[in-house]
């Protein structure tokens, strides 16, 4: 099958897969840095740590995808965003959406309305940074988040069968 | 139509000689008086006989189209086969006037027998040009392209789209080439302003589909398509072929600028907002179509509104696949060993993942000596608890493509960024 990122294929460690597996390695590396310290097995420990992994995941696939997409995009801002509230790092500003394409989110009428909302909003609300985008560059960033996800998970899967051996 | 006609045409192709040919086919009497005019024209320029042999069967073919009406347009790779699709109306053909502008020049010339509109000058071209066996390979890509290069003056075309709106029907047939069946009347002389935009998709018929009542209404979609750069005409010349016949007065416009050329297509409004929502439609259903590779078992769905669910589902699904996964990762052990993180990003990247769903993942180059070293140790389990529905992309068995890479020593550690370089085994499904 042709790679899609054909340019970037050409150096294997440069391809979406292999980035977003040293970056969640590292990540990974990191919390368990953390979890060694504090040997604690309590349940909110447990969960505190489920979550921090959760969010290496998602941003590690980010960073792996760059800024190309406008989920990545989306994802790291939020990252940036959260990392403000604690510390001293500033957001910058995204340019706005052109807020003309306001007109067509609502013109691609929703032939089912489901559990009371659009199939679109579903969607927008399922792929980040969807919610300002019209319908057509939102399938596009729902085909690629889907590719995205599809290699995350087959990846994710591997560390954990590794790490239970 | 005439289906004992065209036989009759193409089992005589003797049918040089015009005056005999005529007498014994049953062609209809524009169709004789067409031929009649190519023959006169050509021997006057060239009137050598053995282009009658070598080059009338491009113009048997021709009339062959013309008795069907148009109505099958051949894929261009049919075109060393099948005839011309060259659409004469039954209304009668016109004169010359059409082929003023024709390129004489172009190879274009060569490849359209327009044997109304035969310009002086230009026949002779064409006529060389039937008994070449190329002019059927000559790529409809070629041609119009030439045809629009040669129109790029474009503003003469709505002076002359007047005068040929009348004459529409002769259609060259660069543009007629490689569409589709269903083309009825093509009149797309002004087809080729498509040509520049992308004459493979040219190629793929958009000559049935583009009629614009008005001519002016169609100049102004340059304007209306301006903001949007893509180049995706051809998107419009999907879908509905309906054997509609009947005049397509086709508009010129033969700008090769960035915005989409878009037609209206016979019986739809050619109001600009109309036509923008029709490229809206084309690209998100292409979307779709995109997605529907992506999702795993979507193929038979039609259905924006199925198509969306599924999507929505299989989206959710992965994302509580991430979020399983997490959490186990969060509660398994860590090692002791750090090497194996280096090792397991080695592993991860060049193991062989699941389902077809995944992408244009390519492995690195592979490089030999780490897949001939080392063995696999162990089996790999499966990960087979999962909530959703959709089946967990499996796993498959490693062994034979990972015996490479695990190795009993960790005697090299490459650095993490050095992954990939080592040995793939199989390009990613």
């Amino acid at each position: 099958m042709n790679p899609k990122r054909f340019s970037s294929s050409t150096r294997p460690s440069t391809t979406v897969k292999s980035r977003f597996a040293c970056g969640f390695l590292r990540a990974l590396w990191r919390i368990n840095r953390q979890r060694r310290t504090s040997t604690s097995a309590s349940s909110r420990e447990i969960c505190r740590r489920y979550l921090r992994v959760k969010v290496a995941a998602d941003v590690s696939m980010a960073s792996a995808v760059g800024s190309r997409r406008a989920w990545s995009r989306a994802i790291l801002l939020r990252k940036l965003r959260n990392q403000g509230q604690n510390g001293t790092v500033r957001v910058r500003r995204m340019s706005n959406i052109p807020r003309m394409r306001k007109r067509n989110i609502c013109g691609n009428k929703c032939t089912e309305e489901v559990a009371g909302t659009c199939q679109a909003e579903q969607l927008r609300k399922l792929v980040p940074g969807g919610e300002e985008m019209d319908m057509c560059n939102l399938l596009g960033e729902t085909a690629h988040y889907i590719e995205c996800l599809t290699t995350q998970v087959n990846v994710m899967r591997r560390i954990a069968e590794i790490l239970s051996t | 139509m005439d289906g004992h006609e065209n036989e009759g045409i193409l089992q005589c192709p003797s049918l040089q000689c015009p005056s005999s040919g005529m007498s014994t086919n049953p062609l209809p009497e524009k169709v004789s008086g067409m031929i009649m005019n190519s023959v006169s024209m050509y021997k006057h320029s060239n009137g050598a006989d053995p282009f009658f042999s070598s080059g009338w069967d491009p113009l048997v073919s021709l009339s062959h189209n013309e008795n069907f009406g148009g109505s099958s347009m051949v894929s261009h790779r049919e075109f060393a086969s099948t005839p011309y699709p060259i659409v004469l109306e039954n209304q009668g053909i016109s004169g010359t006037s059409h082929l003023v502008q024709y390129p004489s020049s172009s190879t274009f010339v060569e490849l359209v027998p327009k044997l109304p509109c035969l310009g002086s000058g230009s026949f002779s071209d064409m006529v060389n040009s039937f008994g070449l066996p190329e002019c059927s390979q000559i790529a409809n890509s070629e041609c119009p392209q030439n045809y629009a290069s040669s129109k790029e003056g474009g503003t003469g075309r709505t002076s002359t789209n007047g005068a040929l709106s009348q004459d529409d029907r002769q259609i060259s047939a660069e543009g007629a080439v490689g569409s589709s069946p269903n083309a009825k009347r093509r009149k797309r002389v002004s087809d080729y302003n498509n040509s520049p935009v992308s004459p493979r998709q040219n190629a793929e018929g958009e000559m049935e589909k583009d009629l614009s009542g008005q001519s002016s209404d169609v100049q102004k979609e340059p304007d209306e398509k301006k903001p949007k750069t893509e180049q995706n005409p051809g998107s419009n010349f999907r879908g509905k072929q309906t054997g509609k016949q009947g005049k397509n007065a086709s508009s010129a416009d033969g700008f090769k600028e960035n915005y989409i050329h878009v037609r209206a297509r016979r019986g739809q409004a050619t109001n600009s907002h109309s036509l923008a929502e029709r490229v809206r439609r084309e690209k998100i259903s292409e979307r779709m179509r995109l997605l529907q590779e992506l999702v795993p078992g979507c193929n038979k769905i039609t259905g924006k509104a199925v198509m969306l669910d599924e999507i929505i589902n299989y989206v959710q699904s992965l994302q509580q696949q991430v979020e399983f996964l997490s959490m186990k990762l969060a509660t398994v052990n860590p090692e002791q060993n750090v090497d194996i993180e280096q090792i397991l990003s080695k592993d991860i990247i060049n193991s062989r993942r699941g389902t077809g769903a995944i992408l244009g993942f390519v492995p690195g180059t592979s490089s030999s000596h780490r897949f001939h070293r080392g063995t696999f140790q162990g089996t790999l389990p499966s990960i087979s608890s999962t909530t959703s529905k959709y089946p967990l992309l499996p796993q498959t068995v490693l062994d034979n493509e990972l015996h490479g890479l695990f190795q009993v020593g960790f005697d090299s550690c490459p650095a993490v960024d050095n992954l990939g370089s080592n040995g793939h085994f199989k390009p990613e499904l």
